[in-house]
């Protein structure tokens, strides 16, 4: 699943290892969610986008460029 | 979701899942070679004791192998300074795994009295001293070369 986390942590100055403890999970998780090769549940998508202080949209919510 | 397996699962939920399909792939060859056991029967005699061995053993190494190789176990070696440093401490682990193993298996098992018997202890030590080291050494490096990949 494609995501805007990686792009919102860098533009907070936060690392994974940073954001991976506000959300209690690791940073392998961390990683292989902004790569697209995990898709967290809702909780844990909730999570994020509480510690980035954005909302679900902004983070997951595919546009397509037309 | 909290079920009585849950002492058993970590936190993080990506381990978490992986775990479950590792436990339910195990469970699957379990069943099938509990079935073929059952067939089997019917044409040879099995020593039952035997095969429930086997069956516990091949669940338990399924699983523990599959986690090995995930490259799930340690999940914040990115860098080689980190790589090198958990292997020194994988290193003392196994040595003294081979003490405490030595110590135990002396005073609760059996205590050498000949040289063979020594011998015997010291080789079944250093076996599974270096089995432990080499699958927590496939972990690690499983791990590390995974979490290079993922950190920014």
């Amino acid at each position: 699943m494609k995501n805007r986390i990686k792009i919102t942590r860098i533009m907070l100055n936060m690392n994974q290892k940073e954001l991976a403890k506000q959300v209690g999970v690791t940073r392998q998780t961390i990683g292989l969610i902004e790569k697209g090769e995990y898709n967290p549940t809702l909780k844990l998508c909730m999570a994020i986008a509480k510690a980035l202080d954005k909302t679900l949209d902004e983070l997951f919510w595919e546009v397509d460029d037309e | 979701m909290k079920t009585w397996i849950s002492f058993l699962l970590p936190d993080d939920e990506y381990k978490e899942k992986k775990l479950l399909h590792f436990y339910a792939e195990g469970a699957i060859l379990l069943i099938i070679f509990l079935l073929t056991t059952i067939i089997g029967a019917n044409f040879f005699s099995f020593d039952y004791q035997f095969t429930t061995i086997i069956a516990i053993w091949l669940f338990g190494i399924y699983v523990f192998i599959r986690y090995s190789l995930a490259g799930i176990e340690f999940t914040d070696i990115d860098t080689k300074q980190a790589y090198k440093k958990q292997l020194k401490v994988l290193t003392i682990k196994s040595i003294g795994f081979s003490i405490i193993f030595l110590v135990l298996y002396c005073f609760i098992i059996q205590f050498p009295t000949k040289l063979s018997d020594l011998y015997s202890i010291l080789g079944l030590t250093l076996l599974a001293s270096i089995l432990l080291f080499t699958i927590e050494f496939i972990s690690l490096t499983a791990s590390y070369r995974k979490n290079k990949k993922l950190t920014d």
